[in-house]
């Protein structure tokens, strides 16, 4: 204990010891602050509606394993999306308007390589077993997630897959520069690892079909769409035209072919980018024939990109109308086309130009045009599917009692075809198997509302189970209610790529690692919109001190008794993860 | 042992032998030397010391009026708007007994915008309860800072040592820095009055009633008049350890003098010129310098002023309606004795502008053609300005 200082006692100064406490300065408050969450604009154009502004916060804290559980909450696969999906959250990224999107997807792919790298099991809470058994017929990423999810609520998922492999269009219809099968492999045996079930090489029939609607409690059937649309035109049949899906599956099932000379890849999706480019590396020339224009093609803008700089060819304004086979040739002929007007999904509408028809000869040509069910009875509009069907945004449940309930899941009823959708259909469909058996099919809709991240259709499964993320304000932050005093601007991340000539040479990933550091500092970025992220500007700016904190620095209150509502806290947030009302007059 | 230092360094010099435990200060010119070094004392641990940076004057006083109630010593420098800012809280200090200490650079107020020497900021807070001394040249500057500390503590008033924007605070000179044993056997720990203390909570100047508060100000008024004698005393305590003793003014060549300026601050050097050259001329002048402007030095100013036929004060500033503010203030001492001298008052060098030996020559044949001031203040030099622009 220190000496007490010797005092000069000359001066008379009043002083008094009543504490300031008994001043209740709460009651001159007519606005009242309160801490509450709100959603980001990010989490709620995620399709699978993952609470990317807490993810970020945990990343710049260093704590990996606990942002990557996060994902896995409502997202089975972060190693898969961090590559392949089209990442609309950063098209909704508050920090657009400020200088460039957080680089959300290279954030979500670092941390599944960290959790592999480190070989981290995930703990995740899983709900009491029900009992209830759900058969999933497809591997691909809607059944995945739906096995995934069903698991997590408690139920036991068994998957059949028809090919040797699991994974369905991310195995075999997505080239490996953009998903190593390594990555999908550890994805997949996560999910086995957390009690999935996959049986491979099982296919499933019309007649097995019917028997598993007596011996499981539920199915869900998400097998894709695997066949690809015809042209119509004269030709498709003939000689050196193939469809692209099977293309693309050859090279995934590891038949080493040379595509010698120029292909022409008919479409303007994904599928015909990921043929084109897979040409290139198979030592031919690839030039895409789109009967549009480049900005109306569904393919992602960055793959339409990239597949430019690897010397593929677009040629934009042509539709096939006859392929002749002349020789070890092809002679594709053309219709030019014209734009007229717009089409109801606001792409322009085309129309045959007045110019006559042109011919160019190549050494194949590869249809993508479009997919379709290999089987006309998976469809849920089928002549055979009963007409007691319930439709969501991404699947479709019938329950007619003369059997097991269906869903019908991911392709089959998704309006975008893509794996992010079909991981949010998988979702959507065991929450609303789950509400079904709780409280009936009638419940569903009213029950799946309140999980809806902002204004939907992304569900949230932490919501559902009645996690953290239940207390948050469905209201999407805004960038005006940042308070970007508190930011600086910074470049976002670069993340290195292979060279244009190390791409042509083989099918290695193109996207290489990042380091911890790196990512960290990318998710320091991050606004983290609408969440508490710990920052105490509350607490500093406080006139009042009636910023009350936890022990452990986790929780934050306010002191009614003292706060005057000056707004001071609400005002100084940087990130709207508080709010100010008026008080209730009594 | 001697240094060759600018004005600033030989406050923060002072600062460091004065074992100040919390500096804070807002950067201002022409201030920002002092604590710009003492900043960097802190860091290199020169002096085991907390700097607060504050984001304005007003915070800076509020933080050390909260530091020096817990019993510890504490500096800040400002200057000009700087020290306006800081107004409310100058009368909180004085109000709150806390004898803390602040160098203030003499700078003009804005507008017109303006960094250089004027005393119209610092004499504009003479009514605040603040010791205010005025500095000739730097070693008067390290001397005063130190002796500040001694003086305030001694009668619970806050200080400020006033010294000149430039014309000190940017020049080096010779120093003599005394040895830190010297400076401890002058100037001894701070023993508070009263402080804060965690484990005995009360809270200082709560809400007083007319039934206290005349007493309170009373208390100050007293203590202000102590400040006379404990500054002379202090003052020969210090001249016993270092050899120097200023005294709240000091006479120049004054005891037969007819006629004598009365200045402050570096200006005083200029009169020390002009009274020497004029002296070898004949004339029988002389020169007051007012160190210790509050608690004005009325007895010692009479002392000097009684026996001149005419006086001249020339002011570094300026009240606005009413004259020179040390003009007001020797007036004001002398207007009680009679067959006192008339004063004659002259205002230059506002904003920076060079005061001269030739001027002070000019202002005396002036005044030596007078019988009495035809008016308060004459504004000495005043150019054409084109007033259209």
């Amino acid at each position: 204990m220190e000496a007490p200082i010797p005092l000069k006692n000359i001066l008379y100064m009043p002083r008094t010891s009543t504490t300031t406490e008994m001043n209740k300065t709460g009651s001159w408050r007519f606005l009242r602050p309160r801490y509450e969450e709100k959603t980001s604009p990010c989490s709620a154009a995620c399709p699978a509606g993952e609470d990317i502004a807490r993810i970020e916060m945990l990343i710049t804290q260093g704590a990996f394993k606990e942002a990557w559980e996060t994902i896995l909450l409502e997202n089975p696969l972060p190693g898969v999306c961090g590559r392949v999906c089209y990442h609309p959250c950063e098209g909704k990224c508050n920090r657009r308007e400020f200088d460039a999107a957080v680089a959300v997807h290279t954030m979500e792919r670092f941390l599944a390589d960290a959790a592999a790298r480190n070989e981290t099991k995930p703990a995740l809470p899983r709900q009491p077993a029900t009992g209830r058994k759900i058969a999933v017929i497809g591997s691909g990423p809607s059944g995945l997630s739906a096995a995934w999810f069903l698991n997590l609520l408690g139920y036991e998922a068994e998957v059949f897959e028809a090919m040797p492999a699991p994974g369905g269009m991310l195995r075999w219809g997505i080239p490996a520069y953009r998903l190593p099968e390594a990555v999908l492999n550890r994805e997949i045996n996560r999910i086995v690892d957390q009690g999935v079930s996959i049986k491979t090489g099982e296919t499933v029939s019309a007649g097995r079909f019917e028997e598993m609607r007596k011996s499981y409690d539920a199915i869900f059937l998400g097998c894709g769409y695997w066949r690809d649309r015809h042209l119509n035109i004269p030709g498709e049949d003939g000689p050196g035209v193939e469809d692209g899906l099977s293309f693309l599956r050859e090279i995934r099932s590891g038949v080493k072919r040379k595509v010698p000379g120029l292909a022409a890849v008919i479409g303007g999706g994904n599928t015909a980018i990921d043929v084109a480019r897979s040409v290139i590396r198979q030592g031919g020339q690839a030039v895409i024939i789109y009967r549009r224009r480049r900005d109306d093609m569904p393919a992602f803008a960055e793959e339409v990109q990239s597949a430019l700089e690897e010397g593929v060819e677009l040629r934009e304004l042509l539709a096939p109308v006859e392929i002749t086979a002349v020789g070890p040739d092809c002679l594709l002929t053309l219709q030019p086309m014209q734009i007229a007007g717009r089409d109801r999904d606001g792409r322009g509408k085309i129309a045959p130009a007045a110019a006559p028809p042109i011919q160019i000869t190549v050494q194949r040509v590869f249809t993508a045009t479009g997919a379709e069910a290999a089987a006309s009875w998976y469809n849920p509009t089928a002549g055979g599917a009963p007409e007691t069907g319930v439709i969501f945004s991404h699947c479709r449940l019938h329950a007619d009692g003369r059997g097991a309930p269906v869903v019908y899941g991911g392709d089959l009823t998704t309006a975008d075809k893509n794996v992010t959708q079909a991981i949010a259909s998988g979702k959507q469909a065991a929450l609303a198997l789950d509400i079904f058996f709780r409280h009936g099919a009638d419940a569903i809709e009213e029950r799946l509302a309140p999980c809806r991240v902002g204004n939907g259709p992304s569900l949230s499964l932490e919501i559902y189970i009645g996690g953290r993320r239940k207390e948050r304000n469905a209201h999407i932050v805004t960038y005006g209610e940042i308070n970007t005093d508190y930011f600086q601007y910074e470049a976002r991340i670069v993340q290195p790529r292979l060279l244009i000539e190390e791409r042509h040479a083989s099918f290695d990933e193109i996207e290489l690692k990042i380091s911890a550091h790196t990512a960290m500092r990318e998710a320091g970025r991050c606004f983290n919109c609408g969440i508490c992220n710990a920052c105490d500007n509350c607490y500093l700016f406080c006139p009042d001190v009636s910023i009350l904190r936890a022990r452990d620095m986790t929780d934050r209150r306010i002191n009614y008794d003292y706060c005057k509502g000056c707004g001071l806290c609400v005002v100084e947030c940087p990130r709207n993860a508080m709010t100010l009302d008026e008080e209730e007059t009594s | 042992m001697k240094k060759v230092l600018e004005g600033s360094h030989a406050v923060a010099e002072a600062v460091r032998l004065a074992k100040v435990q919390v500096i804070s200060a807002y950067p201002i010119t022409p201030q920002t030397h002092i604590v710009e070094i003492l900043s960097d004392y802190v860091t290199t641990g020169k002096m085991d010391a907390k700097f607060l940076r504050v984001e304005s004057e007003h915070s800076c006083l509020a933080a050390l009026i909260g530091a020096q109630s817990t019993g510890v010593r504490s500096f800040t420098a400002t200057s000009s708007q700087g020290l306006a800012l800081m107004h409310e809280l100058l009368h909180w200090a004085s109000g709150a007994r806390l004898p803390i200490v602040m160098a203030e650079v003499n700078r003009a107020l804005a507008p017109g915008w303006n960094i250089w020497s004027d005393q119209t900021d610092s004499l504009a807070q003479r009514d605040t309860g603040w010791m205010q001394l005025y500095c000739e040249d730097a070693q008067e500057v390290l001397d005063t800072t130190i002796l500040a500390y001694r003086l305030a503590e001694r009668v619970n008033l806050p200080a400020m040592v006033v010294l000149d924007a430039f014309f000190l605070s940017h020049t080096y000179e010779p120093v003599d820095i005394p040895s830190p044993e010297d400076v401890d056997r002058f100037l001894p720990p701070y023993v508070p009055a009263f402080i804060l203390d965690t484990a005995h909570p009360c809270s200082l100047s709560p809400l007083v009633t007319p039934n206290a508060y005349l007493e309170m100000r009373y208390d100050i008024a007293t203590a202000m008049e102590d400040a006379l004698e404990a500054f002379v005393a202090v003052d020969g305590e210090f001249a016993d350890i270092f050899g120097r003793r200023y005294g709240a003014v000091e006479e120049i060549a004054g005891s037969d003098a007819d006629t004598i300026f009365v200045t402050s601050g570096t200006v005083t050097s200029t009169a020390r010129m002009a009274v020497e050259e004029l002296r070898a001329r004949g004339e029988k002048v002389g020169a007051l310098k007012i160190k210790l402007f509050r608690p004005f030095p009325v007895e010692a100013v009479r002392r000097a002023l009684a026996k001149a036929k005419k006086v001249i004060v020339v002011d570094r500033n300026f009240s606005f309606g009413a004259s020179g503010i040390f003009a007001q203030e020797v007036r004001a001492a002398l207007c009680n004795l009679p067959g006192h001298p008339p004063v004659f008052g002259y205002i230059a060098g506002l904003g920076g502008r060079d005061i001269t030996t030739k001027m002070l020559l000019d202002i005396y044949f002036e005044v030596k053609r007078s019988d009495m001031p035809v008016q308060d203040s004459i504004w000495v030099g005043l150019q054409e300005v084109n007033r259209a622009t």
